[in-house]
């Protein structure tokens, strides 16, 4: 996945390699995730992928296909 | 920029648990672990009213203070996901948890308390967004694909609404004007009623990787 | 360590959850919660948390193999409703499950049945049949297709030989699509029997033939979604939140819109707390209680004088009625609503209009239904409703195509399109099917057969047990059929495993048999055949909703297992019995992947096309169909009718009736018998089926009520070749239309010249307009009578409304109505509580499909029973107690007390989707190993007591009595 690519070197090891977890209080100390968009599908393109959530936010609404008056 | 919120409106549950199925499926998962139920007070007389119950991915989550392996972690859209790898299974987090969320299905034959797991918002967890080993730790990552919760998108009378938090207050806004009542949402004060501090530096992603 | 909260108690997230919802709406605990705390969910106890992530594996296999995902949209098989299901499939595995936004009837939406479709029996563990089985010295053992075939028809032929065709019954199915259930139809007949039916007979046979005979069509007159066009929606005898959950996204957005929402139930239904205004009444008085609504309405003057004039007959004759024989007094003695009450229902629904009526088998499972139905239509008609947008009558029907199997399926009196079995509705059959009515007529016992409506499956266990010479036809049933449906929804189980037991023959065709089968397996040794077929989702085909819209499913994954489709089955058995030919003859063979031949499902439907005149069902062809299923996101929500696009101007799913040719674009009718719109646009009136006059009235409707744009603005008969010359209109039509409408009505004219005509041409109704009947005089009871249920808790009550007389040749059985009632007066005094069933959420009709979910059957794990706190404390039964119901038939059910107000005292309730127990007794070594659901107990009905209506066979379930003892 290009994501994994996107993550700083230093918080990722090697392949099947387990990382090594040095405690910090109060800091996450797992593993690393990448941001949404940063994927195949978006490729990296936030407002692409801001805009289609926005649109999913959107189908939930039913009024939004319904003609009302008030 | 997308703050991920959960609204459940008591007007419109009926209880029908298919945000509960729509959970059970898109994520599979097992018998007795729920990361989603429907909680209904006043059951048979009036007054009756029902809450479709989650992790609420809270601004200031009181999970991520009490964990003390830190495993848990607040992402860009203040969604609060755990690396299971590190999870040690004490439970803290559950009672830390105002809403009940957090999950410990049993590990093995042997009845140990397996590792945490609760709801993600649907966005999986720290390892490479659809991959597989996301999808066995996780479930599925339906924010990477540009989807919202699966339990919101199904949910029958559109009583749970799960998406950015403007919008679905927004919609959710909406209908109280229509049907002059039921202005407050339920949870909102204890999920994010403080002020969205310290959300971003709890992202473990690279800061400046793509913004 | 960062611990900021000590544990302090093992108490769980429930009652902490519980607590803190409670602080901000109330108190009390909902029922799931109070079985799960009280340490009651332990239905699957060894199942819980050993489950793997279920399908993971085969997701896995699917993604090694890498393959391309596909995307079919199907609808849920679930209920009526309709909601579209997009599977995407990869290698052939359904992997994963998306909601459609753009299905115009749910917009995503899903109950737990629906939103946990993608698990249907997918995984090893599933208790899906897979191949097929047979009893055999008491042991389920497995056989090829080949022998299993051979077995069954042999067996079936010789018992026609020896004891005719009609000792074979036929229990179709309302799961059917409706290319399976006309398939059923035409199959039975050319087996040569009327002896077959379907769900339809047990869930709405009063509603189609009470509402029919009212005005025209037996069926729902607006839609789910036109709800939101309403200003009062009254709900009596629905509780849609459970059962036709999506349906409350459209009436609940009503409600914010300013709609009233009124429930008049016997129980606090989960509905009632969505509503404005709540209503219980005794279970059995709902005539009673309509009528009280009517004199309400007539002595305020609120009814609708003008449309009646027009539009209705007899409700002169109504109104005396009611005038002086409901007052409230006699209201309140049968229904025990206070007439303040009453009087505000009344004023709702009359100050709220277009105001609906909502209802479902709350009303139809009565030993009145007929009659409680009916009351329901002259309600609506005093209102002026019938006909608008917003109003009507709104009829939910229950399985995913009950309207459908009902509209062209496996029914005992009547062929395709409900034309009846008389010898020219046969003759007219034969010509669409392309064969020889002599043939057909040959296939039967005798021509007397043919004509003779058959057993219904209320009742088949009677055409077994019952004396020979009492039955209308020579030999007793000696084999049943169960295709599709399940034996725990007919009631009077404990003689059903009676008649299991003397059958020769029991073959169960299904994906799930497992409910049926094990009640045969506890009383027999052998003669039991299971044979798997496949579900809706692993075929193709076109699915009725109740809102009358067809909807087309693709197959999403191939036949699991070895099941097959179940129109590849009919043709199957049709080959064994020597018709394939005649059967098959107008459609394509395709060949599945074992060889076998699927008769296509399009040429199905084109076949339906040329043949239902009468409901419409010609202009859907499988084209239009689908691409409405391509387009939905061009359907208005609260029209259904698309704007722009491919389909403009139709309503989505085309709904029945949709006339004429596909060619002649008929839009479909989104609300029945509505004058406002053009017959070309889905208007419509009343039908002319009962004459023109009625003792010197006018039946026709009176001058000026017609469609819009009519030719005609006034009532006229329905249309033949004879009006068309009269009219001067013939020679619209062009000379093949001539050719083939000579003789013909609009009804059997097979060039469907005679109604494009009428309708495009003149903008009439091809069949006629006329009044809707308020006194249906060809009925027991013309004018809706309140009669007391046979086991009635009011022995005053029998003495002033008793029930009919017996009756000796009812579809081919004798009925017993008085005899009963007479028998049982007192026996309230022994058992006092009112019972009554109905549903839960997460199942539905028999309940072995979803029992066998693991993420449905998680949340339901116990069979109950709903009983007020005061019945309880008088028994000393605790929440959560095991007790003893027990009914006048000495039938005795183990269940699980849930003591809760929702309940009035002195009625009880439990759900009917339950088997596998029988009386305290779990039967899971009689099911075939590893097909047993994962929650079992007591199916109701193994406790309910004889009554049936008087017009339709339909069985009484809501109300007879019972005792509770602890167990
Ligand atoms: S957001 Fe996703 S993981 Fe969370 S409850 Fe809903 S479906 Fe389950
Ligand atoms: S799907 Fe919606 S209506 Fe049904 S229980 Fe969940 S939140 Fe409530
Ligand atoms: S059961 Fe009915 S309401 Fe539920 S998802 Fe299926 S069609 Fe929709």
């Amino acid at each position: 996945m290009t994501a994994a690519a996107l993550v700083p070197l230093g918080l990722v090891a090697g392949c099947g390699e387990k990382p090594v977890t040095v405690y910090k209080a109060g800091k996450y100390q797992g593993k690393a995730d990448s941001q949404p968009w940063d994927n195949e599908r978006f490729k990296g393109d936030r407002n692409a992928w801001e805009k289609a959530i926005k649109d999913r936010s959107v189908a939930q609404n039913e009024y939004a296909r319904v003609a009302h008056s008030k | 920029m997308a703050r991920m919120k959960f609204i459940s409106d008591a007007e419109r549950c009926i209880e029908c648990n298919g945000c509960v199925t729509a959970c059970k499926n898109e994520h599979e998962i097992p018998w007795g672990v729920n990361r989603r139920r429907v909680v209904t007070i006043d059951d048979g007389i009036p007054g009756e009213r029902s809450i479709s119950v989650a992790c609420m991915h809270c601004s200031d989550a009181p999970c991520i203070a009490v964990c003390p392996v830190d495993t848990i972690y607040k992402t860009t859209e203040g969604i609060v996901l755990h690396d299971k790898d590190l999870c040690i299974g004490c439970g803290y987090c559950f009672y830390a948890c105002p809403f009940g969320a957090p999950q410990f299905p049993q590990d093995g034959a042997f009845g140990l308390r397996g590792k945490m797991d609760k709801c993600t918002f649907c966005a999986g967890g720290p390892e490479a967004d659809g991959s597989e080993a996301e999808f066995k730790k996780y479930g599925r990552n339906r924010i990477s694909e540009g989807k919202l919760p699966a339990c919101a998108e199904m949910c029958s009378t559109k009583a749970l609404l799960g998406g950015d938090g403007d919008v679905i207050a927004d919609i959710y806004r909406n209908r109280v004007v229509f049907r002059g009542k039921g202005s407050e949402v339920w949870g909102w004060g204890t999920a994010y009623g403080k002020p969205e501090k310290q959300q971003p530096q709890q992202q473990p992603a690279a800061q400046g990787a793509k913004s | 360590m960062l611990l900021t909260k000590k544990a302090s108690s093992q108490a769980g997230t429930r009652g902490r959850l519980s607590r803190q919802v409670a602080g901000y709406l109330g108190n009390t605990l909902d029922r799931r919660a109070f079985l799960k705390r009280s340490g009651l969910a332990v239905g699957a106890g060894a199942f819980a948390t050993q489950l793997p992530f279920a399908m993971i594996d085969k997701a896995e296999a699917a993604k090694q193999g890498g393959g391309e995902t596909r995307v079919a949209r199907t609808v849920c098989t679930h209920c009526s409703v309709g909601c579209s299901i997009d599977a995407h499939v990869q290698n052939g595995v359904w992997v994963r499950q998306e909601p459609v936004f753009d299905s115009p009837l749910n917009l995503g939406a899903h109950c737990a049945k629906g939103a946990a479709a993608r698990e249907h029996g997918m995984t090893d563990h599933s208790a899906r049949l897979k191949y097929p089985m047979k009893l055999e010295g008491g042991k389920w053992k497995k056989l090829s297709w080949d022998q299993a075939m051979k077995e069954v028809t042999d067996k079936m032929l010789a018992i026609r030989k020896d004891s005719g065709p009609d000792a074979v019954y036929w229990i179709g199915s309302s799961k059917h699509s409706n290319e399976q259930a006309y398939l059923m139809r035409k199959f039975v007949s050319f087996w040569g029997t009327n002896n077959c039916d379907h769900q339809a007979r047990i869930c709405h046979s009063t509603t189609v033939a009470g509402v029919a005979n009212t005005w025209g069509y037996g069926a729902m007159t607006n839609s789910y979604n036109d709800m939101q066009n309403s200003k009062a929606i009254l709900f009596l005898g629905s509780n849609a939140c459970e059962a036709h959950p999506v349906s409350m996204l459209h009436t609940l957005h009503a409600k914010e819109n300013g709609a009233k929402i009124i429930v008049c139930d016997p129980r606090f239904t989960r509905t009632a707390a969505k509503a404005d205004y709540f209503v219980r009444i005794r279970s059995g008085g709902d005539v009673a209680f309509i009528f009280g609504l009517l004199h309400h309405i007539f002595k305020n003057g609120w009814e609708d004088k003008e449309y009646i004039r027009q539009r209705v007959y007899g409700m002169d004759k109504v109104k005396e009625e009611v005038m002086a024989k409901w007052t409230p007094d006699k209201v309140q003695d049968v229904t025990g609503v206070p007439e303040e009450q009453v009087y505000t229902v009344a004023k709702m629904i009359s100050e709220n209009r277009p105001s609906t009526i909502v209802w479902a088998m709350g009303q139809t499972q009565h030993s009145n239904g007929n009659a409680v139905v009916r009351a329901s239509c002259i309600l609506e008609l005093a209102l002026g409703n019938v006909g608008k947008s917003g109003g009507g009558t709104n009829i939910y029907r229950g399985h995913d195509n009950v309207q459908g199997a009902t509209d062209v399926g496996p029914n005992p009196d009547s062929l395709p399109g409900y034309y009846g079995i008389v010898e020219g509705s046969w003759k007219y059959w034969c010509r669409v099917w392309g064969v020889d009515f002599e043939w057909v007529k040959k296939q039967f016992a005798s021509p007397a057969m043919m004509t003779k409506p058959g057993i219904t499956v209320s009742r088949w266990i009677d055409g077994v047990l019952e004396k020979n010479e009492n039955i209308d036809q020579d030999s007793n049933l000696r084999a049943v059929v169960y295709w599709g449906h399940a034996p725990n929804s007919q009631t009077r189980g404990k003689e059903m495993v009676e008649a299991m037991k003397k059958l020769d023959l029991l073959v169960v065709i299904d994906p799930y048999p497992s409910a049926t089968a094990a009640m045969a397996a506890m009383v027999r040794q052998d003669g039991v055949y299971l044979l798997p077929a496949c579900t809706q989702y692993e075929t193709s085909g076109s699915v009725t909703a109740s809102g009358r819209s067809l909807q087309w499913r693709e197959r999403a994954i191939e036949p699991l297992f070895e099941s097959k489709p179940d129109h590849t089955l009919m043709l199957a058995f049709a080959k064994k019995f020597g018709f394939d030919k005649e059967l098959a003859k107008n459609y394509k063979i395709v060949k599945d992947k074992d060889g076998w031949d699927e008769p296509e499902p399009e040429s199905i439907l084109r076949e339906i096309n040329r043949g239902v005149w009468t409901i419409g069902y010609t202009g859907q062809s499988p084209e239009r169909l689908k691409l409405h299923m391509k387009n939905q996101h061009t359907f208005d929500v609260k029209t259904l009718r698309a704007k722009g696009g491919p389909c403009d101007g139709d309503y989505y799913g085309l709904p029945w009736p949709c006339y004429g040719t596909p060619e002649m674009k008929h839009p479909g009718t989104p609300h029945l018998y509505d004058t406002s719109k053009h017959v070309m646009d889905g208007g419509g009136n009343f039908r002319a089926n009962f004459g023109v006059e009625k003792d010197g009235v006018n039946l026709l409707a009176e001058d000026g009520s017609a469609s819009k744009g009519a030719d005609l603005q006034f009532g006229y008969p329905e249309f033949d070749h004879l009006l068309l010359k009269k009219l001067g209109w013939w020679d619209d039509l062009t000379e093949a239309e001539k050719k083939e409408a000579e003789g013909k009505n609009w009804k059997t004219d097979l060039s469907g010249g005679i109604i494009r005509v009428t309708m495009k041409n003149h903008g009439c109704h091809p069949f006629g307009n006329a009044k809707a009947r308020a006194v249906v005089w060809n009925f027991p009871d013309p004018i809706p009578q309140h009669r007391e249920p046979l086991y009635s808790p009011r022995p005053d009550l029998v003495d002033k409304y008793p029930t009919h007389d017996d009756k000796k040749a009812f579809w081919r059985l004798p009925t017993l109505y008085k005899t009963i009632q007479q028998a049982n007066k007192d026996i309230s005094k022994e058992y006092p509580l009112i019972m009554t069933s109905g549903r839960l959420v997460e199942y539905e009709g028999g309940g072995e499909e979803q029992r066998s979910n693991p993420w449905l059957a998680e949340l339901q794990q116990d069979m109950f029973v709903e009983i007020n706190p005061k019945d309880a404390n008088d028994r000393g039964v605790k929440a959560g107690d095991y007790v003893w119901v027990e009914t006048p038939t000495k039938a005795r059910l183990k269940v699980k007390a849930q003591v809760t107000e929702r309940v009035g005292a002195g009625t009880v309730f439990l759900p009917f989707h339950f088997s596998g127990w029988w009386m305290g007794k779990d039967m899971l070594e009689y099911y075939p190993p590893g097909s047993a659901p994962i929650v079992r107990g007591e199916a109701v009905n193994t406790a309910t007591t004889y009554g049936y209506d008087s017009v339709t066979m339909m069985q009484e379930t809501k109300t007879t009595l019972c005792k509770i003892a602890k167990a």
